[in-house]
């Protein structure tokens, strides 16, 4: 797997975006990255989207042509989550599937919710810190059902198919024997991490339950019949950006030069540590 | 009565003028390697942290002065050299390699600014509460919303302390909120504490009692059953360990393994001499060694 990073701008910035290339030549995460690295051996890709223990809210443009990872931008301003106590940033490696789509248009049975028109969220529970951008090995073991403003936006557990607990972890309750706390915190986190905001708590689908990996693959097998659906055009992508270099709607695109500039530093308020009542 | 020989001290004492900005460091060598050493200044002239800082205990508003160590969420145990000339911050090491504190889920680093008291001292040589002493300056746990900075000087303010025993020994955990901070006018005491901030001195706790199990040891214990000591009784044992300081740098204490008593500002001690910069400034500053990776495990613990 030869997946680089071809950078533009400062991280931190407005300007900043991150494209991800293979052998030297862009290619978009969301499109033409595959979801399986090794099907047979259930094993797929993750991009890393949002380091564990970092604020930035960095996430993969589908807007944008090839899908570059940029920041999220709210009133104009770089979007960064807040630290709610005991939590520092992200508690996980934070990403997405590629080659995956919550369609907005359909209603899950269960959550008797919609798709938030996202990829996949994946959360990678190993030890290593990763990279912005960094296309990992992962294999699942679980979802969580988050209503987020009212949308389904399920997020995956995984790991790191390198890590060392890795082939000790198969299943959901596998991860709560090894990592004792990891799927309450998880369930916390996300719960609360909007709170700091204004927002309300989120809720989560199944009285906050973690689903199984049989359950877990269901839910990317129907994200990844939902994104087939959205590039062969049986969806309507409405602002999506299908460009791709690898699916039957290949072109060549034409992406920017790399030109990295140093990380801007991030404002001090970003630091602050919330602390909720009743949240543990 | 000794509270209230205490308040008539502190009206004594001024009540401003406990200025920390005058002063400042110096690195040498590369950070997250043996090579390491700030310094502290004031003039141009290097001082200790551990002596020349003044403690600037004042009693009206319950603030001190503190050396920042370590900042929040980071893991490399960066102290207050006891023993080295003009107690320079190094990062402690063992067997030759610098150390870092583990990750304790759902913990990153350190989860406050850690610190230490200048001008306090931890006596090893005399029971106090029932313990001897670790050594060391008082340690501080500033639980302020800022990151603050290796080496910084702040004036914070006196909430409560943990007594954390560890390997027998007393090493109090004084739990402090940086003056600046806008959160330091509603915390009179450490009841407040909780109110504002649910949940950090449960997980101070808990903190200090996992934070060794991934190098093997055994849990921490607390004296006193845990319990947090109020402001006053925590104003007591910062004095204490002031006079147990003061003990120190007059030579009165004998014993093996003491700290180093050289100082650049307390004249007529035996330890004064000038902390010539030209014989402790001998290495240039160095770009930053990498951390390995192994820094980022998380350990989990029932």
């Amino acid at each position: 797997m030869s997946y680089t990073t071809r950078q533009v701008g400062a991280a931190n910035t407005l300007d900043f975006k991150l494209y991800i290339e293979k052998d030297g030549k862009p290619v978009s995460p969301f499109h033409d990255i595959p979801l399986f690295a090794d099907e047979s051996k259930q094993i797929l890709n993750m991009v890393v989207e949002v380091p564990r223990w970092t604020n930035a809210k960095l996430e993969i443009s589908k807007e944008q042509k090839l899908n570059p990872i940029v920041q999220d931008v709210k009133k104009g301003k770089l979007r960064f989550v807040r630290n709610c106590f005991p939590h520092h940033g992200y508690i996980h490696n934070y990403g997405a599937f590629p080659q995956t789509w919550e369609d907005p248009n359909h209603t899950h049975p269960e959550t008797k919710a919609k798709g938030d028109n996202d990829p996949l969220d994946v959360c990678e529970i190993g030890e290593a810190v990763g990279y912005v951008g960094q296309v990992k090995q992962v294999k699942v073991l679980g979802v969580m059902a988050l209503l987020d403003e009212g949308e389904t936006d399920w997020k995956v557990i995984v790991i790191d198919v390198n890590d060392p607990l890795a082939s000790k972890l198969n299943d959901i309750e596998d991860v709560e024997k090894h990592q004792p706390g990891i799927l309450k915190a998880t369930n916390e986190w996300f719960r609360i991490y909007k709170i700091p905001d204004g927002k309300p708590e989120n809720q989560f689908a199944f009285s906050g339950e973690c689903k199984n990996k049989k359950y877990a693959d269901e839910v990317v097998a129907e994200c990844r019949a939902a994104w087939e659906s959205l590039v062969s055009g049986k969806s309507d992508p409405n602002t999506i950006d299908l460009t791709n270099t690898t699916l039957e709607t290949a072109t060549i695109a034409d992406i920017q030069e790399a030109s990295p500039l140093p990380a801007a530093p991030i404002d001090k308020s970003v630091d602050k540590w919330f602390f909720i009542s009743g949240a543990n | 009565m000794a509270s209230r020989l205490n308040m008539t001290r502190g009206h004594l004492q001024p009540t401003a003028g406990y200025s920390t900005s005058a002063f400042g460091g110096v690195a040498q060598g590369s950070k997250y390697s043996t090579s390491f050493k700030n310094y502290a200044t004031q003039n141009n002239q290097i001082v200790s942290y551990f002596h020349d800082i003044p403690l600037g205990l004042d009693l009206n508003s319950n603030t001190v002065n503190a050396v920042i160590e370590i900042p929040r969420w980071t893991n490399g145990k960066f102290e207050i050299s006891p023993d080295l000339r003009g107690n320079p911050i190094v990062q402690d090491s063992k067997k030759g390699k610098v150390r870092f504190v583990n990750n304790i889920f759902p913990f990153h680093g350190y989860i406050h600014n850690y610190g230490a008291i200048p001008q306090t001292w931890e006596d090893p040589t005399a029971k106090h509460h029932g313990y001897y002493g670790d050594n060391d300056p008082l340690d501080i746990c500033e639980i302020g919303s800022r990151v603050a900075k290796l080496g910084e000087v702040r004036r914070v303010k006196i909430l409560g302390a943990l007594a954390m025993i560890d390997d027998g020994e007393m090493d109090w955990k004084i739990i402090v909120i940086d003056e600046t901070d806008p959160l330091a006018r509603d915390m009179p005491d450490i009841h407040s504490v909780s109110q504002h901030m649910p949940g950090i001195l449960e997980a101070t706790k808990e903190w200090f009692r996992d934070y060794k199990l991934p190098a093997g040891k055994p849990k921490n214990e607390f004296a006193f059953s845990g319990q947090y000591k109020t402001v006053g009784e925590t104003v007591e044992i910062i004095q204490q360990c002031h006079e147990s300081w003061k003990q120190l740098v007059e030579g009165k204490v004998q014993g093996e393994g003491l700290p180093s008593i050289q100082n650049s500002t307390l004249e007529g001690t035996p330890g004064y001499e000038s902390l010539s910069s030209g014989e402790l400034l001998i290495n240039a500053a160095l770009p930053d060694t990498a951390i390995p990776s192994e820094v980022d495990t998380l350990y989990f613990y029932n």
